[in-house]
């Protein structure tokens, strides 16, 4: 992650880069990368190759990705979203979508460096989402930072390509190491780019699923793609749907989501921190002492 | 010592008849300003909001605040017991586990007594954020039940588009889609038959429409409705109780699902 030990660049004003690898793959991480380094390295940083990284091959990322670790008027830093967690979030009650994991990512990235003590005063990021609700975003939770938020910007900014081959070479190297947690007898590695249209993914995917427990942790089961491999799997019911289905919970049957209450602004408080205990309806012991449940200290 | 005189006792009828489908139990709270109530469905998605002031009972004493937790399925069937002219007298005493609800018929030759048992509800007391609302329609209550109960023969959602033109309510199902557009008309002669808009910037938003039915519940205690709306803010529907207070529906709108989530781009 670059030197422990703030640089003397790092106190000038400095430009950040923010891309990301491994959105669409139904396998394996999304990660987020990001590259720094001061307002007046800017110009050298764009002689250095950097490129968007999907326009590399892979030995060339690789070599970059050294070049820029050896570089000591650059920083870096990443953040790998493991795919458990990435299918946890989208499939909760209270889903969190690909694009809020994403933003979250982004604005985690940036408040590590800022409290690490650099002085960012620019940040360029590809955008996920709308571009301007995304920068009006950004803005507000890093008001002294000025965003350009642009789709392209892995091929438009040196920074972001800079971000981009970090990102993807993270995840590569972390696909390419990748231990799985499962054992069983033939489990292989072969899967291929990981996208759901590859032919060695899909086969991949066919061998590995199991009729009952599904997928091996590798893989995003929160992802579409995995729906079609379990037409004739275990049917599993879980208590928490009836309860759903009694309150009429999130109803997703016409491609909309019901918002609650609490997703625009309600809040609630504990009533018994305004209103003085009176132990109504219970019991004579409790009513004369005016005791009252306590759900949390 | 808690002591509620109504004279319009129809008018507690017509509230309880209005939330019960809504909420199932739910915490009265009186004060010296008046008796109301705060409750959200079960699945945290819409919010009633009562209040019937102080100022429109008859005899109205309240020596403490204090808070009586009902279910409300129990208290309509109580409240139905009372003829539709009777004076209806809340009582209830300091720490006590039951409510009191005392009918009389106009010509005092009847009077009821009913007990009923008070509930401890662990509810919490809810924040409403304040909003500006960017449109707000006030039209026939009747007319606004009569669109939610056609619009839900042919889908689940409605979406509410309001424009200098007017305010449209759309849905699609299976079988088709349906759009009702209501004008802005003030010449009418009576003015609770009126649709009045009132609009600085265009807004729509979509709900479920199981939800805007069960507010429509309400229509029998005003001859008009109240709907304000703000994009991304959930929906008001209000309807006014005779001079004494208000019942208002909160509504979460329904978002767009988010293609990305789960349909990836190879």
């Amino acid at each position: 992650m670059g030197s422990k030990i703030l640089p003397k660049w790092a106190s000038k004003p400095c430009v950040m880069g923010i891309d990301e690898a491994g959105r669409g793959p139904v396998l394996g991480p999304m990660v987020y990368g990001c590259l720094y380094c001061s307002q007046s390295y800017l110009k050298t940083l764009s002689t250095l190759s950097f490129a968007d990284s999907k326009t590399l091959k892979e030995e060339k990322r690789e070599e970059l990705f050294e070049t820029l670790k050896l570089n000591d008027s650059i920083g870096w830093d990443v953040d790998v979203i493991d795919p458990r967690e990435l299918s946890a979030k989208m499939l909760k009650k209270n889903k969190i979508n690909l694009n809020e994991i994403s933003h979250s990512s982004a604005m985690g990235l940036i408040d590590r460096v800022l409290k690490m003590g650099v002085l960012l005063t620019e940040v360029y990021i590809d955008t996920v989402g709308d571009a301007g609700k995304y920068e009006m975003k950004l803005s507000n939770s890093f008001p002294s930072i000025k965003f350009v938020v642009a789709k392209k910007a892995d091929s438009l900014y040196p920074v972001v390509s800079g971000a981009s081959i970090v990102a993807k070479v993270t995840r590569d190297r972390a696909l390419r190491e990748w231990v799985l947690d499962e054992t069983a007898e033939n489990m292989q590695r072969n899967f291929g780019s990981g996208y759901p249209g590859d032919p060695q993914t899909k086969s991949w995917l066919e061998d590995h699923k199991h009729h009952i427990f599904g997928f091996p942790s590798l893989v995003r089961f929160s992802w579409g793609t995995c729906n079609s491999y379990f037409k004739d799997a275990a049917e599993v019911l879980w208590e928490s749907d009836n309860l759903d289905e009694d309150g009429g919970g999130s109803n997703n049957k016409n491609g909309k989501r019901q918002l609650k209450l609490s997703n625009v602004g309600f809040t609630t408080s504990k009533r018994s921190e305004e209103i003085e205990s009176s132990g109504k309806g219970r019991c004579r012991f409790f009513q004369a002492r005016k005791l009252e449940h306590l759900t949390y200290f | 010592m808690l002591e509620l005189r109504l004279v319009q006792g129809s008018l507690l009828k017509k509230v309880l008849e209005s939330i019960k489908e809504l909420v199932n139990d739910a915490n009265f709270d009186c004060s010296s300003t008046g008796f109301s109530l705060q409750a959200m469905d079960s699945s945290h998605v819409a919010l009633v909001a009562l209040l019937l002031r102080s100022e429109g009972f008859e005899h109205y004493r309240c020596d403490r605040n204090t808070s009586m937790g009902m279910n409300l399925n129990n208290m309509a069937k109580m409240l139905k017991c009372a003829g539709n002219d009777d004076i209806i007298t809340i009582k209830a005493d300091d720490g006590s586990d039951t409510v009191t609800f005392m009918f009389e018929s106009p010509t005092q030759d009847k009077i009821s007594d009913f007990e009923m048992k008070l509930m401890d509800i662990d509810s919490e007391h809810l924040g409403i954020p304040e909003a500006e609302y960017h449109a707000i329609v006030k039209m026939p209550s009747s007319e606004f039940a009569r669109i939610c109960k056609d619009l839900s023969s042919i889908g689940d959602t409605v979406v509410i588009s309001i424009t200098k033109e007017g305010v449209k309510f759309s849905t699609k199902g299976d079988i088709g889609t349906a759009n009702i557009v209501c004008r802005q008309n003030t010449s009418v002669d009576k003015p609770e038959e009126a649709t009045v808009i009132e609009m600085n910037e265009p807004v729509s938003l979509t709900f479920a429409l199981r939800y805007m039915n069960s507010f429509t519940k309400a229509t029998p205690l005003s001859n008009t409705v109240t709907i304000s709306l703000s994009n991304e803010l959930p929906v008001v529907v209000e309807y006014k109780i005779a001079e004494m207070g208000y019942v208002r529906f909160y509504l979460a709108p329904k978002i767009e699902e988010d293609e990305e989530d789960t349909k990836p781009q190879v």
